[in-house]
């Protein structure tokens, strides 16, 4: 059991997140990672009291991958939330990476070309996107459960070249 | 963006508010607070559509900031990016509270006590109108 999403969204804990898909998935844990959310003391608790009855475990990308197996065996199902492509990458590249990633909400940043109405990406996403795909993951677009998954590449043709 | 024109000076007591929702949900809220109560002004709306979370932080923030004396963010729901985003902004601005999970009667309430009551005050009452608006009326079976 245990994971049973891995998501890429800039808004880690949010509506979309706590609704849709755990409405749909039941999470008893969720993972925020992120270097800095995890090295704020006031970011930490916030995103620990967010989702009431869940069980929110904020940490650092190595903090993770040091728990990443042991929450793979884990009972209960569980999340993981990281901001972007690049934590995505720093985490695949220490555990087993080979996973479907969701991607959820990478929105308009300058610099930042559109793909569909949330999710834009510059050549840092699509060098970190290059590299999960190389470590055997799948990048899976898609915002809420109803809507419907497309592969990345599909939308960005940048990213296989 | 002001809901409504006209009206007379604000208070210097006022609590003034920021309502920020998802999709249309603010400004649909407020249409209707205002079929109820006529025009009203320091009441701004923001929606979160299409915004990251760093973008959504910074137009809280650029709202609050504008209150001199604090003010409330009345939020859809807890743990929404409209509360996360809401409560990073507030830190740095004085007396500023959140109140989630808004509903018309919890909007209305905060338009009859604007001027009555302290931040911290009005927030606790609203969470308490709110609560008690909801209520279920049960039909009796033919």
């Amino acid at each position: 059991m245990s994971w049973v999403l891995h998501r890429i969204d800039d808004r880690l804990i949010h509506g979309q997140v706590l609704v849709a898909w755990g409405q749909r998935l039941d999470p008893v844990r969720i993972w925020v990672v992120d270097d800095g959310v995890a090295s704020s003391p006031w970011e930490r608790e916030l995103f620990q009291d967010a989702a009431p009855g869940i069980d929110v475990h904020v940490t650092t990308v190595a903090d993770a991958a040091a728990a990443y197996a042991s929450e793979d065996e884990a009972p209960g199902s569980a999340f993981l939330l990281v901001r972007d492509l690049v934590t995505a990458r720093r985490l695949a590249e220490s555990v087993n990476g080979a996973r479907e990633w969701n991607v959820g909400g990478l929105h308009y940043a300058p610099g930042k070309d559109k793909l569909n109405d949330y999710v834009y990406l510059n050549e840092a996403d699509r060098a970190a996107a290059r590299v999960l795909l190389g470590l055997g993951a799948t990048l899976s677009v898609q915002d809420v459960p109803a809507s419907r998954a497309v592969s990345l590449t599909s939308l960005d043709a940048g990213i296989s070249a | 963006m002001s809901a409504g024109e006209g009206g007379s000076a604000t208070p210097a007591s006022r609590v003034p508010a920021l309502v920020v929702m998802h999709a249309d949900l603010a400004q649909a809220l407020v249409r209707a607070a205002e079929r109820v109560v006529g025009p009203f002004t320091d009441v701004t709306l923001l929606s979160n559509e299409g915004l990251s979370r760093d973008d959504l932080e910074r137009g809280i923030e650029s709202h609050v900031q504008s209150w001199e004396h604090g003010g409330l963010l009345l939020t859809d729901f807890w743990g929404g990016s409209c509360h996360i985003c809401g409560a990073s902004a507030m830190r740095r601005h004085g007396e500023v509270a959140i109140v989630t999970g808004v509903n018309l009667p919890l909007l209305l309430d905060y338009l009859h006590n604007r001027d009555r009551f302290p931040v911290g005050e009005l927030a606790e009452r609203l969470q308490q109108k709110g609560r008690d608006s909801i209520r279920v009326q049960r039909g009796t079976p033919a």
